[in-house]
């Protein structure tokens, strides 16, 4: 079995950008975690493939507070950050896989992954991306909306003053997430929370940081926000009556490192 | 005695340790063929029309098997015993499972054998389809076995396997208490790691050298040879290095159609199922449901049991007979009940085949059983362990179906379990042995069950 | 193109979306990676790609140009076994033996890179391998007691398991 698409590997970000093009026909190949078992059983069937390995994507950078994270950094870089990206990564597959993996593959996965949209949308990144009409920065909830035809290139956030991430268990390292929540405490004082596995994609939860000083009214408002339909890994129902325990815990957790 | 007691290095260890342990997907002939499968897309159809001329033009393409090519089309691991078989190597009127085998192509790669597959022109007539077998018993359930909704052919021609011991109704009548529990356990993938692969290689002089990873060789060599119709001297099988089984690789599963597509063509066939056949149409080990009625006296004694066993068998029997038959005499656990009603049924629903699984027909029972003597304990206010220990299997006691036990080992392992969480047994619990029944050890209700282990 | 693997210059004529797994198997009959799963849930097909630890399963050969790759036979021969090898045997860690490749793999990175006998950590650095013969206990003994070497591969070790993981 296998893939015959065209093979492109860019040696720099504007290379990237321009054999990306509109995106069409086209499949990224990050870390390949989802992507070469899906090329090699022609789950995906690409006309061509971009390896982003050589495309310069791989950095960490701060200034002045705010932290920019390119598309093809390991999960693993991310292991030492501070809550809630730090343990939300380090929850991530095993050390074999975080070594492979990459932030934009996972901000990109098909629904069931992804685990990392909820911290960076709780900090508020921004998304910047290429694609048909050019490079453009978003905010990573409008991205995630609709990320067909966009080539994700970095993200970025704001150093928080406090953060917190809470998942539903973690019996072996080869758990999915079933729900995770993470929240956020920013300089000017704002609360922030998201969370994913209550939908396709993560989410924000604006109503619960309305109500985030009332940390079980903040819950019950969570949970009616959602509403998650059945999959292998937990029912509708389970994941509704686990959000608000969960969005509780980052609110506690919040509250105490203020 | 060299061996016995001596702590002897693993023969197979070092290759294993050093990457030379040859499995069968390591095997590597010339011009092998590589084999994928129609597998039916329903849990439950009618097939209306199989056409696969297309496929066997297709490019690479070297042999396609179906119903139509093999010999003897129905075959089951117990015929061998005389015990009637149900399953066709591959489907010809209906399909009873999601994954059901239609037909098989073998091609220069697993990609040309997946086209000319695609490539198969097949109809269904999509039917009704059953998942629980507790509703296999009612009017309107689907119809999906040609012998009905169970099993038929216990002892030739019953469809129950029954236990019968003691005189049941008496127990009930000089019973304190009724307890009774419904325990259902779910179905598992034993999933080996390695999962069903099998290479049939044709041989100058018209045999077959077939690489298999049974766990059960004599049986794939029997099963082959059957459907085939030819001796068993035509056959070599190569086996032993099995990348995990758990039950899973005694079913035979790769080996025949292999053989046949090699026959067909010529050449060596090699098919390695994928994880994902593995999980979706790999047997599995059954789901069970079972009802334990217990008459028990307040002192906790029980003095009667009984029991419904349901065994779900997915589309065809396979083994379940013989597994609902294993359950039938552990259905006391390890404790001693002098009077026995039990039935089981081998039930028939739109799930994959089951098969064996690590104490093929006896985990389910020791789970309910275990969980029940909990419940008895709870119900009678009575110390776990010395339930127990009370009711525990001793020497001279005997089995549901009869057997002498001559060398039980409740009482050392209930004690060995005191020991290992630190419980304190009261006196006479601490002492007790497994020695033959005397004295307080022997209430009326079980001594006609004694037997002589001199006599085993 | 062209890969090192266990220190032979290979040329690799599959197409570059071609896993790692299916090149050394199928085209190098470098046989010691598993095909357990080809989804990067099992581990067996673990290689050291550059010393680090990777599914090969997941690693497409064209992202890999020029890289070193080390399979369990690189690591030793039955005559030159190397200890974590050596501690496989003697514990009794390989029961099928099919996990194996992939969790030497492992467990050598994991030692290489200065890891404890803590058998916790030891559980971490090889919890994306599955294994479903042994029950663990045996692997996190070995993975502990490589280190020592020295093993009498003519019997084998009491195991002192007494660890429960929690
Ligand atoms: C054993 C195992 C365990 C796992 N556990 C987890 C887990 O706990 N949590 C979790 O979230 N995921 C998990 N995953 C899934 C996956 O490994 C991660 O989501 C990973 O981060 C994906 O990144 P990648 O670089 O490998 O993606 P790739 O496979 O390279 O790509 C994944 C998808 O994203 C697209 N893509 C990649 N980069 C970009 C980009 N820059 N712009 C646009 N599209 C892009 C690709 O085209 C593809 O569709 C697991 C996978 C395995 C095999
Ligand atoms: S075969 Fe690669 S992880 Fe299972
Ligand atoms: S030894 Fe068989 S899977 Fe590990």
């Amino acid at each position: 079995m296998g893939s015959s698409a065209e093979v492109i590997r860019p040696g720099s970000p504007s290379e990237a950008t321009s054999a990306y093009g509109d995106g069409a026909g086209a499949a990224v190949l990050a870390g390949g975690t989802l992507l070469v078992p899906d090329l090699h059983f022609g789950r995906a069937r690409p006309e061509r493939v971009i390896m982003l390995g050589d495309a310069g994507l791989s950095y960490v950078t701060r200034s002045n507070g705010t932290v920019t994270i390119g598309a093809t950094t390991p999960v693993d870089a991310l292991v030492g950050e501070s809550s809630p990206l730090g343990p939300c990564a380090a929850s991530i597959g095993d050390n074999e896989i975080r070594a492979q993996a990459t932030v934009g593959g996972n901000l990109c996965a098909p629904a069931g992954f992804g685990d990392l949209q909820g911290p960076l949308l709780a900090l508020g990144a921004t998304a910047r991306s290429a694609g048909a009409g050019g490079e453009r920065s978003e905010s990573l909830e409008d991205f995630l909306t609709d990320r067909s035809g966009r080539l994700l290139l970095d993200v970025t956030y704001a150093e928080p003053a406090a953060g917190a991430f809470a998942s539903l268990g973690r019996p072996h390292a080869h758990h999915y997430t079933v729900m995770a929540v993470s929240g956020v405490r920013t300089v000017d004082g704002a609360t922030q929370l998201a969370v994913v596995g209550a939908g396709t994609v993560g989410s924000r939860l604006r109503s619960a940081e309305a109500l985030a000083g009332d940390a079980e009214a903040a819950g019950d408002a969570a949970g009616d926000a959602v509403n998650p339909s059945d999959d292998p890994l937990a029912s509708g129902w389970y994941r509704t009556r686990t959000l608000p325990a969960l969005v509780k815990q980052v609110l506690s957790e919040l509250e105490a490192s203020a | 005695m060299k061996a016995v007691g001596a702590r002897l290095p693993r023969y197979d260890g070092v290759g294993h340790a050093t990457g030379r342990t040859v499995y069968v997907d390591d095997v590597r002939v010339n011009r092998m063929l590589h084999v994928k499968a129609l597998r039916s897309p329903y849990h439950h159809a009618a097939i209306k029309r199989l056409d696969t001329s297309r496929a066997e033009q297709m490019p690479g393409v070297a042999a396609v098997v179906t119903h139509a090519d093999v010999p003897l089309l129905v075959y089951g691991h117990l015929s061998a015993l005389g015990i009637p078989a149900d399953e066709p190597l591959l489907a010809s009127e209906d399909v009873r499972y999601k994954g059901q085998p239609i037909a098989v192509v073998a091609a220069e790669d697993t990609d040309a054998a997946q086209a000319a597959v695609d490539a198969i022109d097949i109809e269904f007539e999509e039917l009704p389809a059953l998942f629980d077998m507790r509703k296999a018993f009612d009017d309107d359930a689907p119809q999906i076995h040609h012998w009905g909704p169970i099993y038929p052919h216990f002892e030739g021609e019953m469809n129950v396997r029954q236990i019968r011991k003691g005189n049941i109704d008496e127990a009930f009548e000089q019973a304190d208490k009724i307890i009774q529990g419904v325990y259902r356990p779910a179905a598992i993938e034993q999933m080996p790691l390695e999962t069903q692969v099998g290479l049939s290689v044709p041989e100058p002089d018209g045999r077959f050298t077939i690489y298999s990873c049974t766990q059960a060789l004599y049986f794939s060599m029997g099963v082959v040879a059957a459907h085939l119709q030819q001796p068993l001297n035509k056959f070599k099988f190569v086996g032993g290095t099995v990348g995990g089984g758990f039950g899973g690789k005694v079913d035979t599963a790769t080996e025949t159609l292999c053989t046949l597509l090699a026959q067909k063509s010529g050449r060596p066939v090699k098919w390695r199922w994928t994880r994902e056949e593995e999980f979706l149409c790999s047997s599995t080990r059954a789901p069970w449901h079972m009802e334990i009625i217990d008459a028990v006296s307040n002192d906790g004694w029980i003095l009667g049991r009984k029991m419904l066993t349901l065994h779900d068998a997915g589309g065809y029997a396979r083994f379940s007979p013989y597994g609902v038959t294993k359950h039938s005499f552990h259905h006391t656990g390890a404790y001693t009940i002098p009077n026995l009603h039990f039935d089981g049924y081998v039930v028939f629903t739109n799930r994959v085949p089951t098969s064996a699984m690590r104490g093929y027909g006896v985990t389910s029972v020791s789970f309910a059983v275990e969980t029940h003597m909990s419940r008895i304990a709870e119900e009678l206010g009575v110390d776990p362990f010395e339930l127990r220990l009370k009711n525990a299997n001793r020497i001279g006691d005997t089995s549901p179906n009869g057997i002498t036990y001559t060398d039980p080992s409740t009482v050392d392992v209930l004690h060995a379990l005191a020991g290992a969480t630190d419980t304190e047994l009261a006196a006479p619990y601490s002492d007790t042995t497994r020695e033959m029944r005397h004295g307080e050890w022997l209430p009326e209700h079980l001594v006609g069950q004694l037997g002589d282990p001199e006599d085993h | 193109m062209n890969i090192i693997v266990n220190g032979n210059n290979r040329t690799v004529e599959s197409p570059p979306l071609t896993p790692l797994l299916h090149v050394l198997r199928e085209e190098l009959d470098v046989l010691s990676p598993k095909a357990g799963c080809e989804n990067g849930g099992c581990g067996a097909c673990t290689v050291l790609i550059d010393g680090a630890p990777r599914r090969s399963c997941l690693t497409a050969v064209g992202s890999v140009p020029d890289a070193e790759v080390t399979t369990v036979e690189g690591l030793g021969a039955p005559e030159t076994m190397s200890d974590v090898q050596q501690a496989f045997v003697h514990y009794c860690a390989a029961q099928c033996g099919f996990c194996t490749p992939g969790m030497i793999i492992a467990a050598t990175a994991y030692l290489e890179g200065g890891g404890s006998a803590d058998r916790v950590e030891i559980s971490e650095a090889l919890a994306g391998h599955v294994c479903r013969c042994t029950g663990y206990l045996k692997i996190l003994d070995a993975v502990a007691a490589a280190r020592d070497g020295g093993f009498d591969l003519s019997t084998t070790a009491e195991s002192p398991h007494t660890t429960v993981l929690t």
